[in-house]
Parts: C-alpha cells; structure tokens; sequence
C-alpha cells in the first residue's frame, strides 16, 4: 500500500513564536487507522490543521494523497473527511439539512446525495431525529451528526480530532464501532488524535506520539508496547517523600526490575514478571518499615509508553475513572 | 460555476436561520414599527410648521425609518459571522471545497433579501396608515434596491468588526453605539432646517442623509436623479471601504 500521508521536516512556529510543531516527519499508509497521541498543547491538533489546508506551514513538506497541502489544497479537500474537537453541527437546521449542506459543498449531485444522506442517517441511527433541529439534540447525537457530515462525500481519508472527548462510554464505543467498519469495509483511512490511551489501544493499527512538537515514538500498539517490555507496578506510599529515596534503593536491587521512575502514585517500577514481584516487594518494603498505601499491577499500556517517553500520564483525570485492576486482577 | 451555486446554498441556510429565530426578526422591527407608530405621532405637529416638503410627518420620516430598519439589520450581521466562527462551523466549512468567497456571498445576499422583505412591511404599514410613494411600482423598486445596497455597505462594518474582533458583543456595541448618532444627525427624521447649524454641519457630510434623501425624492418627488445617483455614490464609496476591509479580514481568516 502507498503511502497517503507524506509528511517531512514540518515545523509550525506561530507568530507569537510558539513552535507548535517542531521538525515531524511521519507516514500514513493508505487504508491505515493511524493514532496522532499526545496531551493537550502537544501539537496535534495544529498538525492536523495544516494537513486539512487550515493551516499554512512554516516549513518543512507535507503531501496528501501525492497532493502538496500548500499548492493544490482543493484538490485534498474534496478527498478528505474532518471531524474537529468542537462539534459543528448548525443547530438551526435539523440533521437531514446539515448533511445536504455538507453533501453541497462537495458538490454531490442532487440524487445522488439524498439517498447518501439517507444512508448516512440510518448509520449514525439519527433517522428518528432526521428532521428535527439540531438545536435539540443531545451531546451524543450531535457528535453523531457531525461525524455524518464528515462522511457525506466517503472520503478517502478521515481526519478526526478526538471525536470522543466528553462523551459518555455508551456513546464512545458506539463511534468505535463505527469507526471500524468504515475503515474496514470501506477501506477509509483514518487519522485520529486522542488523549484516550484505551481509544488508541482500541482502534489504531499503528502511532505516532507527540510531545512538545516532537515525536517521541511511533509503532504499532503492540510494537511500543514490547519497547516498554515489561508489566507495570504502581506503588503508593504512605509517606511518599520521605521514604521513597529508600524505596528506590531497595526496589533497584530487587531481581527482574527493570527501571523505577516517578510516578504521580509514588513510584512505578517496571518488571518482567509483576506477579513474582510483588511479593518480593512486599516483604522488602515490610522489613524496611516502608508502610504500602496501594500496590497494582498491570500489563504494559499505552498510557505507560507515554509516561516512559514524556515522564507525564497522558492525562491523569482520566486515568481517575478507569484505574488499573487492583492487585491480584490482571488488565486485559 | 460553484461561487453561484454555493452562494445560493448559503444564501437558504442564512434566512433558514433567520426564519427560524423569529425573535430576532421580531426585535429588529420592533424598533423601526415603533417609530413608525409612535414617533410619527409625536412629532405629526411639524408638518404644520411648514418646511418638510412633505403633506405629513408621518410621509417625511418613513424613508428616514427604511434606513434606520436597514442600518439596524446590516449591524447584526457580524455577529453571524462571530458565531460561525465560533460553534467551527467556519472551519468545517473551510476544509471542504466551497468556494471561500461563497461564504461572504451568501451572507450579504442574505443580508440584502432580509433588509427588502423588512422594508416591503414597513412601506405597506406606512401606506396604511396614510403615506404612499409618488414614484409607484417603478419608485418603490429603485427605493428597496437603494435601500438593499444601503445595508450591503452598511454589512460590510459589522462583518469587519466582527473578523476582526470575533465579539458578537463588540459587535453589537459598536452597532448600538453608531446607529442613533449617524441618524439623529442626518435628514432621516428631521429636515435641515429645524436643525441647530452643528448638526445641520454634521448631518451635511452624514453619508445617512445622501441615501435618505434619495428614497425620499423617490417617495415625496419623482426620480430625482441627481439626488439619486449622488446617493449611489456615497453607498459606493461606503462600501468600498466596508467590503474592502471586510475581504482583506475574511483572507486573513481563511488562509
């Protein structure tokens, strides 16, 4: 398969100065799901704006479908699909009129794009609501409404800027479902940023993270999680300050661990065989008189290859509604 | 030809838009009804202090309420923009192939349909009330597209604001701030001679008064033409200024 994303070198500087974007480079192989994963402010969503031709570029090259992004931006236009972060649905029109709209700009002959709209509509299960006002529709049908409208025209090529933020999980693994079928049956190459390690794990078939402008690591899900090469231990202290340097020292010298770093429980050590492990642990911690707050374990996530490249959880407050199974219980 | 048929797209989302939030038509009616109600009555007695060119007060001040109706709805429009902006909806528009100029299109052909439906209803509720237009059907045509390229230059102001500041308050502020001084002291509602001679100065270089007196030599007199084509003239030259600004912003957004 070639290559439908070709970016090199790109750097966006702002006029303010903020290098937003600061020499990427990066391939999207067509009829790709590819995962753009970084914290908010890393860069994603203004690389995605100059990929869609919101943006021009400050250097460096970037092509779309063989399409220069700068030189020929009405060509990538008609081939591209774009979900942004703000849901923008028309709330004074109902759904059936934002999708024609949409179907409009892309310049779909009338016949033809009424039965897309119908189709459409049946997919993102909006046929009840076909004809209200979008003004009236919950957060979830709106986010529905608007992924619809980045479909009219079946683009090659998705682009979709964290389409579940803020949805409920019912709603997310609805879109998920989508998302899948029309990159599989379809073939629709889609390029998705998100903060939700879980959604990437899910969806992406390979990933690029980015951090301050910067990729700090790309593979597949299962390539970078084998980089990390080892299952994660959480440990919280009851008295974090003052006994983790000691901690440290012991869990260095313990067998089978292979790095210790901070982490916002206290320290997260990563070992070959956890389950082993923490017993050691434990009883090294005992005889130490380090008093455990919490001990768990987990396999190797997403989430513990960005905190491996970045020192920083992608974004903890989520981590907060889906914690890592308590000892005892493994992840996945 | 896609600027056409995407501004006629744009053109049926904006009154879809408008028609549906009847509240918002209401309000900028309600403004010029009342003066048409009341302020007329008001100030009925003028006529009999001669001076007005015109049988009654009520005939002499309905052009200057047409202007005060179109200069109102052409600030609002800016904030339609603001919200575009704001909600992505702008940014969803952009990253398909719609023509750019399309998007401005469609605003202001809007914005002109708007203005020509508002000032059919103010026409028909003055005539019924006494005040019809020596011009006829010829007369009252040439009126609503004078009146119609009024607040497309007019547009252009609120749309240049709103790009610039993307405040739909801002907006509103300057609109609100500009429309009763340019009126007040222009011929909208007052001849000249009943003005203290400040006024009769600024109302003088008020580009309101060159459009107001056209639609009212088209109401009171006959096609005038010199009053008519000066008029035209100053819109021009408003416009080209408005619009102007307005295009150099939208590109900067855009682009």
């Amino acid at each position: 398969m070639s290559d439908i994303i070709v970016v090199n070198d790109l750097v966006e500087v702002y006029s303010d100065g903020t290098k937003a974007v600061d020499k990427i480079s990066f391939n999207v192989k067509e009829g790709e799901f590819f995962g753009f994963l970084g914290p908010n402010g890393a860069g994603k969503s203004t690389t995605i704006k100059i990929l869609t031709t919101l943006l021009r570029k400050t250097s460096g090259s970037a092509t779309v479908a063989g399409y220069d992004v700068d030189k020929e931006p009405r060509a990538i236009r008609k081939l591209i699909g774009v979900q942004s972060q703000e849901t923008a649905v028309d709330g004074d029109l109902t759904g059936r009129e934002n999708l024609t709209l949409q179907g409009h700009f892309q310049q779909l002959p009338n016949r033809e794009l009424k039965q897309r709209v119908n189709e459409l509509l049946k997919l993102v299960e909006l046929e009840d609501a076909a004809d209200k006002r979008a003004r009236n529709y919950s957060g979830g049908m709106k986010k529905r409404l608007d992924l619809a409208t980045a479909l009219v025209h079946k683009p090659k090529l998705l682009f979709l800027d964290e389409p579940t933020t803020g949805l409920d999980p019912q709603t997310r693994a609805t879109i998920w479902a989508y998302l899948e079928k029309l990159n599989k049956t379809e073939g629709t190459t889609i390029f998705l940023t998100t903060q939700y390690m879980e959604e990437a794990d899910r969806l992406c078939r390979q990933l690029s993270i980015i951090d301050f402008g910067k990729i700090v690591a790309s593979g597949s899900p299962a390539e970078l999680k084998r980089q990390v090469g080892a299952d994660s231990i959480k440990l919280s202290l009851e008295n974090c300050d003052k006994d983790k340097p000691k901690a440290k020292k012991i869990l260095s010298s313990l067998k089978g661990v292979t790095n210790i770093i901070d982490s916002e429980e206290c320290l997260t050590v990563y070992a070959k065989n956890a389950g082993l492990l923490v017993a050691d642990i434990v009883r090294a911690f005992d005889t130490s008189d380090i008093r455990l707050a919490s001990v768990s374990f987990s396999q190797p996530t997403l989430d513990d290859i960005f905190l491996q490249h970045t020192g920083r959880r992608i974004r903890p407050e989520e981590l907060v509604k889906t914690p890592s199974i308590m000892l005892g219980a493994r992840r996945r | 030809m896609t600027l056409l048929s995407d501004t006629s797209y744009l053109f049926v989302r904006y009154l879809k838009k408008l028609v549906r939030n009847p509240i918002l038509l209401f309000f900028s009616l309600f403004q010029p009804i009342i003066f048409l109600l009341l302020f007329t009555q008001l100030f009925s007695k003028l006529a009999l202090a001669g001076n007005l060119g015109a049988s009654s007060y009520l005939i002499f001040a309905t052009p200057g309420i047409l202007l005060q109706n179109a200069f109102g709805s052409a600030l609002q429009s800016g904030t339609s923009i603001v919200l575009d902006i704001d909600t992505g909806f702008l940014q969803k528009m952009l990253v398909t192939p719609v023509s750019r100029y399309a998007i401005l299109l469609g605003r202001l052909t809007s914005d002109a349909f708007r203005v020509v439906v508002q000032s059919i209803i103010i026409l028909a509720l003055a005539y019924a009330l006494g005040a019809s237009v020596v011009t006829g059907i010829a007369g009252i045509l040439l009126m609503l597209i004078t009146i119609a390229f009024f607040g497309l230059a007019w547009s252009g102001i609120s749309l240049a604001i709103g790009l610039k500041t993307r405040s739909s308050e801002t907006v509103f502020a300057i609109g609100g701030f500009l429309t009763f001084p340019l009126l007040f002291m222009s011929t909208a509602l007052t001849p000249q001679s009943f003005m203290p001679d400040w006024i009769k100065t600024v109302s003088t270089f008020n580009p309101i008064s060159y459009t107001v007196d056209a639609v009212r030599v088209l109401m009171l007199n006959g096609f005038t033409w010199s009053t008519i084509l000066s008029a035209y003239a100053v819109i021009g030259l408003i416009a080209a200024v408005t619009l102007g600004a307005t295009l150099y912003l939208f590109r900067k957004v855009v682009s």
